[in-house]
């Protein structure tokens, strides 16, 4: 049990629970007491010596266990001969701290000089330089001279990448093993270590890649010197000279809070761009972090390839045209196919663009489809996670359920987080047909074989030690993904997981309910909002007037190219001239969500907003604003000049995002640990939350209304016969497409399209790992490089989505 | 492969420690690894990160923290000269400076004829005996106290025609 206790930290009287260290206590108390090894979401070690202060506690007589009294019976202190370090000790009952005391500032001062005789004091090449913790603290502490000799400096090789992203300069390391540290408790990859001992010391990375792990940027920001750098940044730009805008990462569903930092700049032609982007504190979303994916994958947004001007196909060929023209002719086919109009648009859309299509699909009577392969988002609408749920409360006593997800490379952060609460003692079920990086972690995993997800789910309804440890847990989560799955299966997948909540009584409060693990970042959002998918979309495609927004389905699907040929209309509305928009009558170019203002719901249905951060590109205009340009012609009203007016509209009119507003995401709460640019030397160099958390919709169930959850078919799964070989879908992290094969530092990690086999399928193939084979199914042909895993069944083949095969389900293949 | 080559050894080795905190067990592991080329290879660190399931860059970390493991291969017989704090109060760098000169060599480099690797470590418990050093190579290690350098010189004599009598 915890309690609280009370000291006096230079004067000022504090009430903190006893496991408060010393140094937080002060920072709570608005007293900042230099650290560069501390950080307050890691163990603290001890290593730099930064934090020295005086300590005094009162003098205890054993006998009675009372405190001593002196004459003016006030408790007599009893201060160590020495200064201590401020992040290893634990306040107590009327401790006294001296933070500015002769002997601490003195202690303090000569730590600093130390620091310094190894330091190379390179701030002016260095990108450090303007937001460094060392930098601060010598200008705050230091001595100001140092009584070291100058040829005693230590030099060493400086630029050694670590890996491709980030590059380590040896000689401005301090040795305070924060990276290595973050590594190994918060991400769990040990992949960063310290050579050799003394001024020797080094950071090494011998892993395949180098510094292997998705969240290697993080220790760029914990880093309180300038040693550890990104490539993308690097002689990137001068903190000072960025300005900075608040947005969520468009990259996957767990909404991540960032921060794009940007500036006017010669090199792009006098444009102001994204020079980085960086984590901003979201404690509910993605504390303090985020993932490399979020962090390097932006550059999309500026490649040379985007649409800027709308285009018409004249004469079989597309030409550029005018807006009004576009979109008179747009407004034309659509009315004049009315009921016969599909608005095809996809989870990389905010709620406003999806708002108004959806409205536009609507009016016209048309049909409003989601462009996915993942179902079950009407059944995550009704249930959700309750509200407040916050995953950093979560540890012992209660349970997390992942099924047929590889969040590592799904959703980054979703992972650090499971196991963060994993470690904090909660009970971690993961169950898949292969291993992930998650199993390591688990309490409990279960190796299903293919086509046996639901069953998988439904035992642990049951009584069975697993089942028990879930069902009994206090709080319950379930994550449900669609690794090996396309959207039938994911679809019963998320109905079986549903009845488990509902039956173990897991929904409708804090901590509890179903998450979908989305491909795309809003695609909760669209759920939401009222679209679906189309268990058969090529079928109904013919004949029909088509307007696709943010997706690509001809490229994805060859049957779908097909289909689009026969559809009567059909207008692209998107970043890139993608081959979607090579078979359309009309492309209208979009901007992306970087140069607008708008919202994404995310897969644990937080509303949050994100601001434009640069100026949108050539004449393309905000989706929704097209969308309401188009409607306008057809007299059906919607809000276009700002995504203000969309969302209160949408909050009018659909039932969860009731009573929200843009004021309302745009509010903060004090959230700990305290972040920003006068504290990068505590917490990072981590953006401040002060344009706003979100808010969480409130879903059926946490209003207490009965959820219609639909029986389950467990005989729905595919499963390989004899002598098939059944390839499966699964999802990659850096994949090939548009937003992300962009960035071009990142082709290493993207790499070639595999296929992961079965030791003995291999061997019944004739092939061997790093071998190139022909694959075909239905209509797509093409080449892989095997990988082998021991881990699947031998019937069962491995195929990343996105990467060049046209995979979306799971499918029967020839290997040659 | 360790595991292949001396199932007995690492099974033993394995077995001084409960389950899940095999990790402890990369000290002896390492030990073993070295014996064979007087330093650890890829394949053994690769190999002992897995079996410990602990991260190759950790392997190699411990390699580089202990003086006693090598990742690289040197002479055949390393000299290992304590040269902390009391040991260089009694002179232990003018001794090093000496042997290495004798010796045509720096700190960190191996005589021609591959057969003397010069380093230095850090105290070795013996600081009233210096100069001293430990000897480290296939015949396990050494200590040799209260030493000269010409003692030092008869010494690498002695053990040259040690080591050829064996050939
Ligand atoms: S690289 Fe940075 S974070 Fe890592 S030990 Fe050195 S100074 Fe600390
Ligand atoms: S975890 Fe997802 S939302 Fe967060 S930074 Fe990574 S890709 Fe973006
Ligand atoms: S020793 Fe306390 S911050 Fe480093
Ligand atoms: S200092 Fe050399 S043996 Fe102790």
């Amino acid at each position: 049990m915890t309690k609280q206790v009370t000291l006096t930290i230079d004067g000022i009287q504090i009430d903190v629970p006893d496991e408060t260290l010393v140094v937080d206590a002060a920072k709570k108390a608005g007293i900042d007491i230099p650290v560069f090894c501390y950080h307050p979401k890691m163990e603290p070690v001890g290593m730099c010596r930064m934090c020295l202060v005086e300590i005094g506690r009162p003098m205890i007589n054993r006998s009675t266990g009372q405190p001593v009294l002196n004459e003016d019976g006030q408790p007599t202190m009893q201060f160590m001969p020495k200064p201590e370090t401020a992040c290893t000790n634990l306040v107590s009952e009327g401790m006294v701290v001296l933070t500015q005391s002769e002997s601490a500032k003195e202690a303090q001062k000569d730590i600093i000089e130390f620091l310094l005789t190894s330091h190379p004091l390179d701030c002016p090449i260095c990108d450090k330089g303007g937001e460094c913790p060392l930098q601060n603290l010598t200008m705050e502490h230091g001595p100001g001279k140092s009584r070291f000799l100058f040829d005693g400096k230590f030099k060493m090789e400086k630029q050694i990448r670590l890996g491709e992203l980030i590059v380590l300069d040896r000689e401005r390391c301090i040795i305070c093993a924060r990276c290595v540290r973050f590594q190994e408790e918060v991400a769990g990859q040990a992949v960063l270590a310290i050579d050799d001992r003394g001024r020797g010391s080094e950071i090494i990375s011998v892993s395949e890649p180098g510094f292997d792990s998705v969240f290697s940027g993080n220790t760029t920001d914990i880093c309180p010197v300038g040693a550890l750098t990104t490539t993308d940044f690097r002689f990137g730009a001068r903190p000072w000279e960025l300005l900075s805008a608040a947005s969520i990462c468009g990259q996957c569903p767990v909404g991540c809070n960032i921060t794009f930092n940007t500036r006017r700049e010669a090199k792009s032609a006098g444009k102001v761009v994204i020079k980085r982007v960086m984590p901003r504190q979201n404690e509910q979303v993605n504390e303090t972090w985020i993932c490399d994916k979020g962090r390097f994958a932006y550059h999309y947004a500026k490649s040379k390839e985007r649409l800027s001007k709308p285009l018409l196909r004249k004469d079989d060929k597309l030409k550029t045209t005018s807006w009004s023209s576009a979109t008179k002719l747009v407004a034309e086919k659509l009315g004049e196919a009315g009921k016969d109009t599909i608005v095809l648009a996809s989870g990389r859309l905010s709620n406003e663009d999806l708002f108004n299509l959806k409205s536009l699909a609507d009016g016209l009577g048309g049909k409003a489809v989601l462009y996915t392969e993942m179902g079950g988002g009407d059944l995550v609408t009704q249930i959700g996670v309750g509200q407040g749920t916050n995953f950093s409360d979560m540890g012992q006593g209660d349970a997390i359920f992942v099924i047929a997800s590889d969040l590592y490379e799904e959703a980054p952060i979703w992972w650090l987080r499971v196991k963060q609460a994993a470690d904090r003692g909660a009970k971690l079920i993961v169950a898949n047909s292969r291993e992930t990086k998650l199993d390591k972690f688990a309490n409990f995993v279960v190796r299903y074989s293919n086509g046996d997800e639901v069953k998988t789910v439904q035992d642990l309804g049951g009584t069975g030690k697993i089942a028990q440890a879930f069902s009994k847990a206090d709080n319950a989560i379930v994550l449900f993904g669609s690794d090996g799955l396309g959207l039938e299966g994911s679809t019963h997948l998320a109905t079986a997981c549903a009845n488990l909540l509902e039956e173990t009584g897991h929904i409708g409060k804090a901590n509890n309910g179903l998450i979908g693990v989305w491909p795309k970042a809003n695609d909760q959002g669209a759920w939401e909002l009222g679209f679906h998918p189309e268990p058969d979309l090529a079928a109904i495609l013919k004949g029909k007037a088509v307007y696709i927004v943010g997706a690509d389905p001809a490229n994805d699907n060859p049957a779908l190219a097909k289909a689009l040929k026969k559809a009567k209309f059909v207008v692209v509305q998107d970043l890139f001239r993608t081959a979607t928009a090579e078979l359309a009558d009309v492309i209208l170019p979009a901007q992306t969500y970087t140069e607008r203002d708008g919202t994404f719901t995310s897969g644990e249905r937080r509303a949050q907003r994100f601001y434009a951060a640069v100026p949108g590109l050539g004449e393309s205009k905000p989706d929704y604003a097209i969308t309401s340009e188009i409607a306008e012609k057809l007299n059906i009203q919607l809000e276009g000049t700002s995504s203000v007016l969309v969302f209160e509209k949408l909050a009018a009119s659909v039932k969860d995002f009731a009573g929200l507003s843009y004021a309302k995401l745009a509010e903060v709460t004090e959230q700990w640990p305290i972040v920003g640019r006068g504290d990068l030397y505590y917490g990072g160099s981590t953006y401040e939350n002060t344009q706003g958390l979100g808010v969480q919709l409130v879903s059926a169930s946490d209003r207490g209304e009965t959820v219609s959850i639909p029986k389950v078919r467990n005989d729905a799964g595919l499963r390989p016969k004899k002598d098939e070989l059944l390839a499966v879908p699964i999802t990659k992290l850096y994949d090939r497409g548009t937003t992300v094969a962009p960035t071009e530092f990142l082709t290493e990690r993207i790499g070639d399209v595999t296929i992961a086999l079965h030791p003995e399928a291999a061997k019944k193939l004739g092939v061997e790992a790093g071998k190139r084979v022909k694959i075909s199914f239905e209509d797509v042909e093409g080449e892989a490089v095997v990988k082998i895993d021991e881990t699947i069944s031998a019937g069962v083949a491995l195929v990343p989505r996105s990467m060049g095969l046209a995979i979306r389900e799971p499918v029967v293949i020839k290997v040659q | 492969m360790l595991a292949e080559k001396y199932p007995e050894e690492v099974k033993q080795i394995l077995g001084r420690y409960p389950p899940e905190q095999k990790r402890s067990a990369v000290m002896p592991l390492l030990f073993m690894a070295q014996r064979e080329e007087g330093f650890v290879n890829k394949e053994a660190k690769h190999e002992i990160a897995s079996m410990l399931d602990i991260s190759e860059t950790e392997v190699a970390s411990i390699i580089g923290f202990y003086t006693l493991y090598h990742a690289k291969k040197e002479g055949k017989y390393r000299f290992q000269v304590c040269n902390d704090l009391p040991c260089a109060l009694r002179g232990a760098d003018k001794f090093l400076e000496g042997l290495c000169d004798k010796l045509g060599v720096q700190v960190g480099e191996t005589t021609n004829d591959g057969f003397v690797t010069i380093e230095t470590v850090m105290c070795l418990a013996a600081c009233d005996k210096v100069p001293m050093f430990q000897t480290q190579s296939p015949n396990g290690i050494k200590y040799y106290e209260n030493m000269t350098i010409d003692k030092t010189m008869e010494l690498i004599e002695v053990l040259k025609m040690a080591d050829k009598e064996v050939k």
